[in-house]
């Protein structure tokens, strides 16, 4: 569809033009006691979506505070309040003497938590669809995201088992399952994201701290078990302080440096496999681009003393919009209107759990 | 009736099709009728018209009733359209109607009365609850405490004789002690209190254990314990708006501990019950020393979050000091076997639960 040279997605906001709704947000959020949170984001993302042109339109956001707010008060309710009785219960079962039933407790309430986080991720994906309009049309899914939330645990499981070698599989193949149970209008995405594809990175990524660890016992030890009657020379105990040096920047730059390696490639590779009856979805964000935005992001935190953070969400928006394209026709005839049900709450479950975009 | 359009600035998608449409738009003082080359659409009032946000000076319309009806303006809509519709929504409906500025004065007023009531309503709330409720509370919350109290014929005439000397008039339900190595004692919902093993092995006389144990009588008899739980559960609740990390932290910052006020009133029991039992109150005070000492001297313990609750040991060591009385002979509150048999409770009790302490 992008005919002219143009790619599909663009984003045309300003964060001139959204510095407005960034500070009233704050401050709004503030005298509320975070209340108003709700209206917040769907504030920012009313503006976020009406910036984002696809082909010939911009998307449009139809999604309302209440709604996001009434989710958040439905999950207090149901999964909130039990859980703070559980807190309170589980001191008062083990101060009883009934340890077995408070640890079996336990674990079933982090088993449902577990269980719940997968189907939150889920809802959370078709909520923002089925908010989401272009021509006039909206997306959503009529599964509910229950059985999504037992292949999340069962798979996160076998990951575990295989010592987390299995968790690039676990990770893209649940992508797989929830976006292909989403739709657009008549269309159901189809997600054939392969695997193969990022496990290169992965793996240096998983093995990276064993070389290390190899490499200390190789290089590190002889220098630090010298003979201790012998005062050490300094040429020994610059070669030491280097050494630990280098093992720190091994585990705290080297080792997120690589994880971003990989997410970056996860990211290309499972929109790569999107595709919308005749659209086919990509992402060209490199590791580099990546690198870029988060250190723009901690630069933008740290100089503005923490305001700045208001400003994330736009900027993750922008980048998102900036890297993804679609190719292929799509008939507009054909594009008729969703016939998924809405559902009539917002994010609560993904709210209670603190899960981010995308 | 006026029209304008069909032109390229004025499009329309009627929410079953991503078709898009150039109607034709005639508009009446009751409402308006799209009209283009293969349908139509309408009549409909203008009540029913809802805006909606635009972009870069665009200007859309949704239809009230019809999911995914558009009518949208390339620029702001024709002024003889434009009169008849409300304006979008901005930052929310209550906020729109009062504005911006009046809005968040309005917040912040019921936010700070918020705040107040919340952290006042707990030393309102707490006196009122039943008795008989803070104890089945405290029952269900302890129960028996895993079985790691310790308690000897003699540990409990020795504790028999203390209380009736400090808080002869105050419900105290039970004073036992605990087989736990910790330097503290606790006063629970329910009228209980627990001296831990850890703290009667570290005072060097009875009459040290008694400035303590008064204290937490003090907590007992102004129920501390129980507005401390109330703001708990209130704390809980409100702090739900927040984002769960944010919450969590404040929540933990107030409400794990009694008020400073609360600590200042429990010490003030304590140096009256002590003056009225004629026990001194300097070895009480050189246990404030000791344990100002252990947190790592005054100005380690004023930076220190853990002791925040508690006012100073320094403070409450000369408060404790400034209570003596000059010349007078006071009475030891236990005899050196009572004393013994309180420090021995643990070694002696046969049957009580030992080893480290989970979920405290």
């Amino acid at each position: 569809m992008a005919d002219r040279g143009e790619r599909a997605f663009g984003f045309s906001g300003t964060w001139r033009d959204y510095a407005p709704i960034a500070l009233t947000n704050l401050l709004l959020t503030i005298v509320t006691l975070g209340v108003y949170r709700f209206w917040a984001t769907t504030r920012t993302r009313r503006y976020l979506w009406s910036r984002t042109r696809f082909i010939d339109e911009p998307l449009e956001w139809t999604g309302t505070g209440m709604e996001l707010f009434i989710g958040f008060l439905l999950v207090l309710g149901l999964f909130g309040l039990p859980f703070l009785f559980l807190q309170f219960g589980f001191q008062a079962l083990i101060l009883q003497g009934y340890m077995a039933l408070a640890f079996t407790l336990a674990a079933l309430a982090a088993a449902m938590i577990f269980y719940l986080a997968g189907v939150a991720v889920f809802r959370m994906v078709r909520y923002r669809l089925s908010r989401t309009w272009w021509h006039g049309i909206r997306g959503g899914s009529d599964d509910k995201g229950w059985a999504y939330g037992w292949s999340n645990v069962w798979r996160y499981l076998i990951a575990g088992f295989s010592l987390y070698l299995l968790m690039p599989w676990a990770m893209i193949s649940l992508w797989n399952d929830r976006w292909s149970a989403m739709s657009f209008g008549p269309f159901r995405f189809s997600a054939r994201a392969p695997v193969g594809p990022v496990y290169r990175r992965f793996l240096l990524f998983y093995l990276l701290p064993f070389g290390l660890i190899i490499l200390a016992a190789t290089i590190g030890l002889p220098q630090v078990a010298q003979d201790p009657s012998q005062a050490p020379d300094a040429a020994a105990v610059r070669t030491t302080l280097l050494f630990l040096a280098a093992l720190f920047i091994g585990f705290y730059v080297l080792l997120p440096l690589i994880a971003l390696l990989y997410y970056a490639k996860y990211m290309r590779v499972v929109i790569g496999g999107l595709s919308l009856s005749t659209l086919d979805f990509r992402f060209t964000a490199r590791s580099k681009d990546w690198f870029l935005l988060i250190l723009g992001d901690i630069a933008l935190v740290v100089f503005t003393f923490g305001i700045g953070a208001i400003f994330l969400a736009y900027r993750h928006w922008k980048f998102f919009s900036d890297h993804l394209d679609a190719t292929g026709e799509i008939s507009r005839a054909s594009l008729t209107q969703s016939t998924t049900a809405a559902p009539g709450q917002g994010e609560g479950l993904a709210d209670a759990f603190d899960l981010g975009a995308i | 009736m006026t029209s304008i359009g069909p032109d390229e600035d004025l499009w329309h998608y009627d929410g079953s099709s991503a078709v898009r449409h150039h109607p034709r738009v005639d508009w009446d003082a009751d409402g308006f009728i799209l009209r283009w080359e293969t349908g139509a659409s309408g009549p409909h009032r203008w009540g029913d018209l809802v805006p909606l946000g635009g972009t870069g000076g665009r200007s859309v319309y949704g239809l009230r009733g019809v999911n995914g009806w558009r009518l949208t303006f390339a620029g702001p809509p024709p002024a003889p359209f434009a009169v008849h519709l409300p304006l979008p929504a901005r930052y929310g409906r209550w906020v729109d109607q009062l504005g911006l500025w009046k809005a968040l004065g309005l917040f912040a007023a019921v936010a700070a009365l918020v705040i107040f009531v919340v952290l006042r309503a707990p030393a309102w709330i707490a006196p009122h609850v039943p008795m008989a409720w803070e104890e089945k509370l405290g029952d269900a919350m302890f129960g028996d405490f895993g079985g790691r109290l310790c308690e000897t014929p003699a540990s409990r005439a020795a504790i028999e004789k203390l209380r009736r000397q400090l808080g002869n008039d105050v419900p105290i339900r039970q004073i036992g002690i605990a087989n736990i190595r910790m330097v503290n004692a606790v006063a629970l919902p329910g009228g209980r209190i627990l001296l831990f093993d850890g703290l009667i092995r570290e005072a060097k006389s009875p009459d040290e254990l008694a400035g303590v144990l008064a204290h937490e009588i003090g907590h007992v008899r102004n129920r501390d314990t129980m507005t401390a739980l109330v703001r708990q559960l209130g704390l809980s609740v409100l702090l739900g708006g927040f984002n769960g990390n944010v919450g969590g932290a404040i929540n933990g910052l107030l409400a794990m501990s009694y008020s400073r006020e609360a600590e200042r009133a429990a010490d003030q029991y304590s140096i009256d019950a002590m003056r009225a039992a004629d026990i001194s109150p300097l070895p009480t005070a050189a246990f404030f020393d000791k344990l100002g000492k252990l947190a790592g001297g005054e100005k380690a313990e004023r930076t220190m979050s853990w002791m925040a609750s508690h006012p100073v040991s320094a403070e409450r060591r000369a408060a404790f000091e400034a209570s003596a009385q000059k010349g007078k002979r006071y009475q030891p509150s236990l005899s050196a076997a009572e004393w013994r048999a309180l420090v021995d409770a643990c070694k002696q009790d046969p049957d009580v639960t030992k080893g480290p302490v989970l979920g405290f």
